[in-house]
């Protein structure tokens, strides 16, 4: 196991260091570690607005949302055999042709990955927290509890929407059952109680008092997860192949009015019939902001009144911008190469694409407006996820071109987005905290937007288009 | 006789390694034309090149009269492509499939030319199969087909007989020898001799990125000496120098 865990290991870090060089790729955790020690001395200040519970809390629901976001294996192994590392040629392809089953394959794969994930953003963060520590008056005791209880909210997120992702890859009937019972108990929980579920997160109980047993029930919850998560992988085998009726000729009719109707209704059929549609908006989206929402509600009386749903607003957005990578994850421009399609023609397409999908995020802020009692700040708030939304994609997209999933681990790239992202992201906090109207100054975004994905078109079609 | 395809010093290097050094070539209207060389000698880059998918890092390339660098979309269009490893999109049936290239191309009649594509390749039984599911055969019918739907006035392949039974290889043998001879050009890079011998009228041999020779197939013909003869013995003298 080792030798093929170590293989993997390497081949990670050999397709991220060969496209932007070994150099940016390993100095991401840096960066990473870097944000955490000087972010630490602000925290006399951060205590100041917010006190150090619930600082925590924001910390670990970052964690958390992180291992929802990287967590949904479940989607990869019904085609990971196949689609998206056979072509690559990757070894949890190549290894088929050793005596090893596909789970245990499979197995490495994951482990690999959640390896990976745990030192390029959770260790470093953990470890700048330490580092700082002597100089902000923080015990070491106390820091090396924050990197384990972060580790442990990262994996918990992980492990559930891993779960939740093999269930669903299973059958979905069962996932359904599975979401409806879930639901059920936690509403329960909260009309009964009237509390919030979050405050029962094991690493939040773990963090604010630690104890053996709420590590070991953690560490246990945690191994039943992952463990059923891998005994429900069923690889795919070629069977005989289904067939389909032309659905393509139609679609383009219809999307006619789309600046590239062809290639508006490839991306269609391909999230359609890859069950992306469906399993990214669940596991990459609609899991992960509702579980998050019971997290920040509990800030609520720290913010101004209406400042927990444009916050969440924003939050949307910047997950809603994340759907950009559903949409590129099918093709490198390989396919393309061979037709007149230049790269921004392609961009511009995938933009399109990205933008019907953001009819998901659009209709979750009503939802979430509706239920918070909030709906006279529907319209305000929908603005300003979107608008937060098409900006960040289109930094994105001038950043990373159509290779989002894999550049942004360029610690350049990364860095450029979170300034000029994280700049306007925090006027428009302030604006909307200020005056719920003010939400609407959001608009002027698209200008820029549109400038950068302008700029990102002519970039792009400058660089060889050699695949990735 | 037109010049459809011109190269003038054409180089390419990643780093310090030369991928393609210099390299002057012309190919003639109506010319079925191999590009040889072993395993890494830069064939695949040339045509990459010649495609506007890689930019040169010297010389210039024009195709059909249109410069690669200034061009290049403008050259996909005119041309057919068969790359060598790419695979068409994996959730789009075959027939899918040519209608998303027909779309692009512009082809009035795609539906038409796919049928006869799935006829003549003999591969119908698995228009309505997803690309992902086809076999590396099957999905070489279709990238064949989609590169020579719209008949374009020339075809650049890379290794056209490569993942072709026996059988097929004939057919599509027999199909470029016809296809040349309407006019149109066709420019292939492979490293199987035999074929380049019985198909091309033409050919050059690059080795380690240069180019050692090109001319016509009846030269060596005229000298009663095989293809495979004089490649090895220039290629093995050019390792030695």
């Amino acid at each position: 196991m080792l030798d093929l865990f170590i293989g993997m290991m390497k081949e990670e870090w050999r397709i991220h260091s060969t496209m932007f060089g070994s150099f940016s790729f390993a100095m991401f955790p840096v960066m990473i570690f870097g944000i955490a020690f000087m972010g630490s001395f602000l925290l006399p200040l951060m205590r100041t607005a917010l006190p150090s519970g619930n600082l925590a809390l924001v910390i670990h629901a970052n964690f958390l949302l992180l291992g929802f976001m990287v967590g949904a294996f479940g989607l990869l192994a019904g085609e990971v055999m196949n689609r998206r590392f056979g072509q690559a040629s990757l070894l949890s392809y190549s290894a088929r042709s050793l005596p090893l089953s596909e789970r245990f394959i499979f197995l490495n794969f994951v482990i690999k990955d959640t390896v990976y994930y745990f030192f390029l953003w959770v260790f470093p963060f953990g470890f700048g927290y330490i580092a700082a520590s002597p100089f902000t008056g923080v015990t070491l005791l106390q820091a090396l509890l924050l990197l384990l209880t972060l580790t442990l909210s990262f994996l918990f997120g992980l492990c559930v929407i891993f779960f939740l992702s093999a269930v669903y890859a299973r059958s979905k009937r069962a996932l359904w059952l599975l979401v409806l019972v879930l639901g059920a108990g936690w509403g329960t929980l909260v009309v009964v109680t009237g509390m919030n579920p979050a405050l029962l997160f094991p690493p939040l109980l773990l963090y604010s008092s630690f104890t053996l047993v709420n590590l070991l029930v953690s560490c246990a919850i945690l191994i039943v997860l992952f463990g059923a998560s891998i005994m429900l992988f069923s690889p795919e085998y070629s069977g005989p192949a289904k067939k389909f009726t032309n659905a393509f000729a139609p679609l383009v009719r219809n999307l006619s009015f789309f600046p590239h109707p062809p290639l508006a209704a490839k991306d269609m059929i391909d999230m359609y019939r890859s069950g992306s549609v469906v399993g990214q908006t669940l596991f990459s989206f609609l899991i992960p902001l509702g579980v998050i929402w019971f997290f920040l509600s509990l800030l609520g009386r720290y913010l101004p009144p209406h400042g927990l749903l444009f916050m969440f607003a924003i939050l949307t957005g910047v997950i809603g911008s994340t759907m950009y990578t559903w949409v590129t994850m099918f093709d490198t421009f390989g396919p393309y190469a061979c037709l007149p399609v230049a790269v921004s023609t392609l961009i511009e397409s995938k933009i399109t694409s990205f933008s019907l999908l953001q009819l998901v995020p659009a209709v979750f802020i009503a939802v979430v407006a509706t239920l918070s009692g909030e709906l006279l700040y529907l319209i305000p708030a929908a603005v300003l996820c979107l608008a937060v939304s098409f900006y960040s994609v289109a930094v994105t997209v001038w950043l990373t071109g159509l290779s989002p999933s894999v550049l942004v681990y360029d610690v350049k790239v990364l860095f450029t987005y979170i300034v000029v992202v994280g700049i306007a992201l925090t006027i428009l906090t302030g604006l909307a905290f200020a005056s719920p109207d003010y939400a609407f100054v959001s608009v002027i975004l698209i200008l820029p937007a549109w400038l950068v994905v302008r700029k990102a078109k002519v970039k792009w079609d400058a660089v060889d288009t050699a695949g990735f | 006789m037109t010049t459809i395809l011109e190269t003038k010093d054409l180089s390419k290097t990643y780093g310090e390694v030369k991928a393609v050094d210099h390299v002057t070539l012309a190919v003639g209207e109506g010319a079925l034309f191999g590009l040889l060389g072993p395993n890494g000698s830069g064939k695949t880059t040339m045509i990459r090149m010649l495609t506007g998918q890689t930019r040169p890092t010297g010389g210039t390339a024009t195709v059909l009269g249109l410069d690669v660098v200034q061009n290049p979309v403008k050259v996909r269009e005119k041309v057919g492509i068969i790359p060598e490893q790419e695979t068409p999109p994996s959730f789009l049936t075959a027939m899918e499939y040519l209608d998303f290239v027909g779309t692009i191309r512009n082809i009035p009649d795609v539906t038409k030319r796919a049928d006869w594509w799935f006829d003549f390749l003999d591969f119908g039984d698995k228009k309505d199969v997803l690309c992902k599911d086809l076999s590396r055969g099957t999905r070489q019918k279709l990238m064949f087909a989609q590169a020579f739907i719209h008949e374009p006035a020339l075809a650049l392949i890379d290794e056209p007989l490569i993942n072709f039974d026996p059988i097929m290889q004939d057919v599509v043998k027999e199909y470029l020898s016809g296809y040349v001879k309407s006019g149109r050009t066709i420019f292939i890079s492979t490293h199987i001799l035999e074929v380049a011998e019985e198909i091309c009228s033409g050919f050059a041999i690059l080795h380690k990125g240069k180019l050692l020779h090109t001319g016509p197939v009846a030269e060596l013909t005229g000298r009663n000496e095989h293809l495979s003869d004089f490649f090895l013995s220039l290629v093995r003298k050019d390792r030695h120098a």
